[in-house]
């Protein structure tokens, strides 16, 4: 889901990078006053799952596939702001080592899924969860991959009118919000769906072997 | 990290490859000429030197999805509406592929571990990360296999939805084993010895 370098405008991606590194800053204070000593090694292997569960496939009708964001299940479990800390890091790590996304999109790719995405998936399922904890994983799961995915939506559709030239021509994205909103969230919302099924059966495994949601 | 303070290394040729990096990533998104993002390609490559073939084959196929769907929707749309631009093609073709060259580059010639060392939690916590990735792909490569060995002609949506979720279940078990590990090690070499984490 989250975008390449090279369509983030320097307008949009410095002012995101000052945010995200705020945000950077007062999560990694949040996780010194709740982690132990072990604080390390439990973010890397929280990110190392994040990065597996990035992999995971959403079954689709049809013998295909699509790629689970797999956010809902880590901010369930250990938090936003770890998820968002974990999450970040593999965005980092996809874009250094292995040249997906890109630096300039980092920080909106990072506030995006890591932030917005863990925070929505886990304040609803909080919400929910004395209502229906089925019903709650699946929101979870499903906003988990739609919220974020508006926001991206968002970023791509104010390219021309934050970067073009006098003459209208577009620098960076060409779209605006009127088609970036529809192409994007039509098949998300479809997606979502499935996400929040994985979330579902996922919980209730991990459910099975003593985690639960923080 | 341990004496991040004392032991903190000296720049190294890896922190200049990251700064020069990151540089040359921002002038790119600044300028918006596709003549001169041309030109800065093919010293790109030419700084490659004989690496420049993989590099240019690995950035074109990281890129070409994305671009070819933005290209192609463009194409449509502003045939359609009178205000097709080649320069406007041209510049972000460009300038996508100079910015994916430039990260490989960057990746054949630096090494990231070192080249974030000036924060030596990050380096560590970036390194643990890394190699606990690798070792969870692998879990799931291995639940895939297993999966598709284990099964005659296409499974039902329900099987592959069940599937999917125990090699998620299996992944979280197998990390948070592994996070304990790696603390009982940690802590048993001496890492935590007067550190006031900085993560």
């Amino acid at each position: 889901m989250h975008i390449p370098d090279g369509f983030i405008a320097p307008q949009m991606y410095v002012p995101a990078y000052g945010l995200a590194g705020a945000m950077w800053a007062l999560a990694a204070r949040r996780l010194r006053e709740s982690f132990d000593e072990d604080s390390i090694p439990k973010l890397a292997v929280l990110s190392a799952f994040c990065f597996a569960a990035m992999m995971l496939m959403i079954p689709l009708p049809g013998g295909s596939s699509a790629h689970a964001s797999g956010l809902a299940v880590p901010a369930i479990v250990f938090g936003p702001w770890t998820a968002f800390v974990a999450v970040s890091l593999v965005l980092a790590m996809q874009a250094l080592l292995f040249g997906n996304g890109g630096i300039t999109t980092l920080p909106v790719n990072a506030l995006a899924l890591g932030l917005a995405g863990a925070t929505v998936a886990w304040a609803s399922y909080r919400a929910l969860r004395n209502v229906n904890e089925n019903a709650a994983l699946f929101a979870a799961g499903w906003l988990s991959v739609n919220c974020p995915a508006l926001i991206l939506a968002i970023a791509l559709g104010l390219q021309p009118a934050i970067a073009s030239t006098a003459d209208g021509k577009p620098l960076f994205f060409p779209f605006g919000l009127s088609v970036t909103l529809p192409a994007i969230m039509i098949p998300h919302a479809l997606v979502g769906i499935g996400e929040g099924v994985l979330t579902i059966l996922i919980y209730r495994a991990i459910e099975k072997r003593g985690w639960t949601a923080s | 990290m341990r004496n991040s303070k004392t032991s903190r290394p000296a720049l190294s040729r890896d922190h200049l490859a990251l700064a020069a990096y990151a540089a040359a990533v921002v002038t790119a998104t600044m300028i918006h000429r596709p003549a001169i993002l041309a030109a800065a390609l093919a010293a790109v490559l030419a700084a490659a030197g004989n690496k420049r073939r993989e590099i240019l084959r690995r950035a074109a196929f990281s890129v070409v999805f994305f671009n070819s769907v933005v290209s192609a929707a463009y194409l449509a749309a502003s045939m359609l509406g009178g205000n097709f631009s080649w320069e406007y093609l041209a510049l972000v073709n460009v300038r996508v592929l100079l910015l994916a060259c430039l990260a490989f580059l960057f990746m054949a010639r630096a090494n990231i571990f070192k080249a974030l060392s000036f924060a030596p939690a990050l380096a560590y916590l970036f390194a643990l990360a890394y190699s606990q990735s690798m070792a969870l792909l692998g879990l799931l490569e291995d639940f895939a296999a297993a999966a598709k060995s284990r099964s005659i002609g296409r499974a039902s949506l329900g099987r592959r939805y069940r599937l999917a979720a125990a090699a998620g279940a299996a992944v979280l078990d197998k990390a948070m084993h592994n996070s304990e590990e790696l603390s009982l090690a940690m802590r048993s070499r001496g890492f935590f010895e007067g550190n006031d984490s900085d993560v």
